[in-house]
Parts: C-alpha cells; structure tokens; sequence
C-alpha cells in the first residue's frame, strides 16, 4: 500500500502554529514517524489534508513538502499500521470504559453523557484508518447505553 | 470568465462554484484539472494548493472567497461555517449540518461528474442559503 507524507520544519516560536499542526494531525490519525514527519494512508482525502497543512506550514514561516511513499519491506508496513491501530484502539477502549460507567448515571445525566460519547466516538472513527476490533465494541457499547437511556423514557 | 479548479470536487469547490456564480461572476464557466500546471491562461485558479484563493490561515477555499471579494453577507458566513466543517472537520466551528452535507456530496460525487455534481448541488446551496436566512431574520429556526 502507498502511503502520503508530510515532511515539515515549523520554527519553535510561536509555538501556537505548531500545536495547531499537531492538533489537525492528530485528528486526521496521522501517524508521527519522526519528529517533522507524518505519515497516513494514502488515498485522495488524506493527501488532500495534508496538502492543506503543508500550505499552512509554509504561510507560518515554515518548509513542508508532500510525499507518496511505499515502505521498504512488508513488516515495516504490518509495523506501522499495527502500531496505528492499536493508538485508535487504546481511544476506543477509554471510550468504552466511559460507556460502561455512565449507565449507573442519574437519567438526566445519563443522556447528557450519551450525546457527548457519540461525538466522541465520530471523532475516533474519522481517524481510524486501520478498524480494530474494539470499534465493533464501542459501537455495542454505546447501543447498550442507548437503549438503557430511551428505557428510561418509554 | 473562466475559472479552473481540481477535479473530483467535494464540498469546498462545489460551495465556492456556487458562491461564484450567484455573487461574483454570473457568467462563470467551469474547467476541472489535475494539477495547478494545467490551469488555462485565462482562468482563475481557486481550491488548489498555493494559489490566492484557496485554504490560508486555518481558512477553507469558500471563507477565503468571502474575504478577498468582500462578501459581508452574514447568511454566507452562516454557510462559510458549514462549509469549513463539512471540509475539514476541526470543530473551529458548531455546525451540526456538516456532517450530513459532507456524505451527502462525497456519495453525490460517486456517481456524477464534476459539471452534473456542479449542477446538481447549486439548488442544495441555494435552499441551505433560504434557510439560514429566514433563520437569521426571525432568530429562530424556520419551520
């Protein structure tokens, strides 16, 4: 599989620049293989983000440049996306652990905590380029926290 | 005029083809490249990487274009915030709309090509606009 990088100097200071960057990245999944390089799957909206933080990198007084690269050898590769989605794994499993408590919550609580995990869980999602198992299970999870909401109600 | 834009648009180009030709340039024609290399002479390049009007300072393409042409609309910048979710999802701004738009374009864009998808979301964009007008003119949400 190809992968998109970005290769970016940013300077130190200000430093609001690069928690920007490193912010956008972390929220596209990008994955920090070195310091100053973030790798993603290749496809056209990943390269497209990054493209756009390349941009931003250069108007911030910095150098970025865009690469599409294969890894060297297979287990390189199997390497790097284990490494990805067990990040994303160890998200959805917090996740889940704030699933599991919220059912003892007060009802009004409850549904509150309800509506903030589905947001959570749509922002895991959008950075989960290598679905672990644990996405099934946070998805069940939030089912079963659902139902025990609307249970209330009926 | 001409303007000249990626191919396979998704929501920030079709948003900014619309706000051009309803704001800026009625008599608008569209050309799709593939790279900023192939831009016509006589075209005006927007969404492509280092050009005026595209993505700057944490701005998506469509906010751009409000800016540079001094669109002061409030309704557009009503748009402009769903239009920067649906593009880059870095929750700058509440716009519960987004994601909904944002899958509704990309499935569009599977099945349509760029002029049909231009055509196809104009009206989508002109009813988003009714309804966020009517929205800010009676301060709550139209019925």
């Amino acid at each position: 599989m190809s992968w998109v990088l970005l290769a970016y100097r940013l300077p130190r200071e200000p430093s609001t620049p690069r928690s920007a960057l490193w912010r956008r990245l972390r929220r596209l999944g990008a994955v920090q293989v070195l310091d100053g390089l973030a790798a993603l799957p290749l496809d056209a909206r990943n390269r497209e983000q990054l493209e756009w933080l390349a941009d931003e990198v250069v108007e911030a007084g910095g150098e970025a440049t865009i690469w599409v690269a294969e890894l060297g050898s297979a287990a390189q590769e199997r390497e790097l996306a284990a490494g990805i989605a067990e990040a994303v794994a160890a998200d959805y499993r917090a996740l889940i652990e704030e699933m599991v408590a919220a059912r003892d919550q007060p009802p009004g609580q409850r549904r509150r905590t309800l509506a903030r995990l589905r947001r959570e869980l749509r922002r895991i999602r959008a950075r989960d380029h290598f679905p672990p198992a644990e996405r099934e299970l946070a998805q069940r999870a939030l089912d079963e926290l659902a139902s025990v909401v609307e249970e209330r109600v009926a | 005029m001409r303007w000249a834009t990626r191919r396979h648009c998704h929501i920030d180009r079709t948003a900014c083809a619309w706000l051009i030709r309803r704001f800026i340039d009625v008599q608008a024609e569209f050309v799709f490249v593939d790279d900023v290399d192939e831009v016509p002479a006589d075209a005006t390049p927007f969404d492509m990487r280092g050009v005026e009007l595209s993505h700057h300072g944490g701005d998506c393409s469509f906010e751009t274009f409000l800016r540079r042409y001094e669109l002061a609309d409030p309704v557009l910048w009503e748009l402009a915030k769903i239009v920067h979710e649906a593009d880059l999802a870095d929750e700058r701004y509440d716009a519960p709309e987004a994601p909904g738009l944002d899958v509704l374009m990309r499935g569009l864009s599977m099945v349509r090509d760029d002029d049909e998808l231009l055509a196809l979301s104009a009206p989508l964009f002109d009813g988003l606009y009714e309804y966020r007008k009517r929205a800010l003119l009676t301060g709550k949400e139209p019925s």
